[in-house]
């Protein structure tokens, strides 16, 4: 009987999804046991110097997962920081306007493909999602593109309706503006839209990102706004060169300004996408080591306790054929 | 030809169904390949394009196209002379 709770609790101890949980039941399993016999310590033994053998074995994963991500964010970092300035000149020339209220609203949700990392994809849905309660409305029309099998996986439970389009596996090679440009391309051919709000992370340092909205108005949106006057009615005031008329010109420029900020926000987002990873490797790791401490002791003293036993049952043994 | 598509050469490419996006791609790529050699390699290694797509209708995925290569179906030769 007590055999079978004990391997019942040892079977716990191996598959606990919560380390937390498997360590308390570790310990509790300790306190028990001080009323076991020897055998059935040798198994408790046995199950914890298993435990603390796959915890060693996690530990090194997330460890080596901590550095990977470590040596990628460096090279990424300086790319995302160059890339800034591609976007700035658009904001400085057509100004960012989140707050513009059209009929067709596009949200490109930027998360990553891989998990492990934080709570990144998380707060772009959140936002996604916030912005979608924003801007839907009476004959108002808004749909989803993602980017990334997090995102998907996530918005895919309660507004698979509103998907538009899923785009994956754009970090196999590493990132660069053509492929970027290409993607956004396609996202333009696919869906209708008069604005599109672009949610990312924006890389702040290795432990903060700051979830952003970067918005890009069609031509027809951009020319009714700029009548409307505000930052965008200083467009008549550039002179326009060669034979091209105001809304060519308009049109080229929002398809330039949706791929260069789109890279720039694929960039940030891949860049707080490792940080991330790293910090959250980092405490795991820690919380690893933390737990290996306490399953030592568990081991500890369950040794120990067992050769005092011993030792009892050879003196009082000795002491019985003496006396 | 040359110096008439310069002129004139947003009509051109507009009417043959492209974007700005893709112009401005293929002129890079032009850039690109009148690199000499060991800087050619290393821009063309910036032109690697991968990732796929699929397209949602009524609540369902389509079945995914993964993109490889820069959209346009003219080869570089064509250009180059």
């Amino acid at each position: 009987m007590a055999m079978a709770a004990l391997r019942k609790e040892g079977r716990r101890i191996l598959l606990s999804p919560n380390p937390a949980i498997a360590v308390r039941s570790a310990i509790l399993s300790d306190i028990k046991c001080k009323y076991i016999t020897g055998f059935s310590r040798a198994i408790l033994l046995h199950v914890v110097r298993n435990r603390m053998k796959s915890v060693k074995n996690i530990q090194k994963i997330t460890k080596a997962m901590k550095m990977v991500a470590a040596s990628k964010l460096r090279a990424v970092q300086v790319r995302t920081e160059n890339s800034r300035g591609i976007w700035q000149p658009f904001t400085a020339l057509l100004g960012d306007t989140p707050s513009v209220d059209v009929k067709k609203n596009v949200i490109v949700t930027i998360t990553s493909d891989k998990g492990l990392c934080g709570g990144i994809n998380s707060t772009s849905v959140k936002v996604s999602k916030a912005l979608y309660k924003l801007t839907s409305g009476s004959e108002k029309e808004t749909q989803y593109v993602i980017l990334g099998e997090k995102g998907k996986a996530q918005l895919v439970r309660d507004s698979k309706k509103s998907i538009a389009l899923n785009i994956t596996e754009i970090q196999k090679n590493p990132l660069n503006y053509t492929q970027v440009s290409v993607l956004a391309d396609d996202i333009l051919k696919n869906v209708e839209f008069d604005a599109l709000r672009i949610v990312y992370n924006k890389f702040e340092s290795v432990v903060s990102f700051i979830p952003t909205v970067a918005t890009v108005l069609s031509p027809e949106a951009v020319e009714k706004e700029s009548e409307a006057g505000g930052k965008l009615g200083e467009l008549d005031l550039y002179e326009i060169e060669g034979g091209d008329t105001k809304s060519e010109i308009l049109q080229n420029l929002a398809e330039f300004q949706f791929s260069c900020v789109m890279f720039n926000a694929v960039l940030e987002n891949s860049c707080s996408e490792l940080g991330a990873r790293m910090s959250a490797m980092d405490s795991s790791s820690r919380n690893a080591g933390d737990m290996l401490d306490r399953l030592t002791l568990t081991y500890n003293r369950t040794r120990q306790a067992s050769i005092t036993t011993e030792l009892i049952e050879i003196i009082s043994g000795a002491s019985a054929l003496t006396g | 030809m040359a110096s008439a598509a310069s002129s004139a050469a947003a009509p051109f490419w507009r009417a043959a169904g492209m974007t700005y996006i893709t112009y401005s791609n293929i002129c890079a790529s032009l850039v690109r390949s009148c690199l000499k050699e060991p800087h050619k390699t290393d821009a063309l290694s910036r032109e690697k394009v991968h990732f796929s797509v699929s397209k949602w209708a009524g609540g369902k995925p389509e079945k995914p196209s993964t993109i490889f290569s820069l959209s346009f179906s003219l080869s570089r030769d064509d250009f180059c002379c």
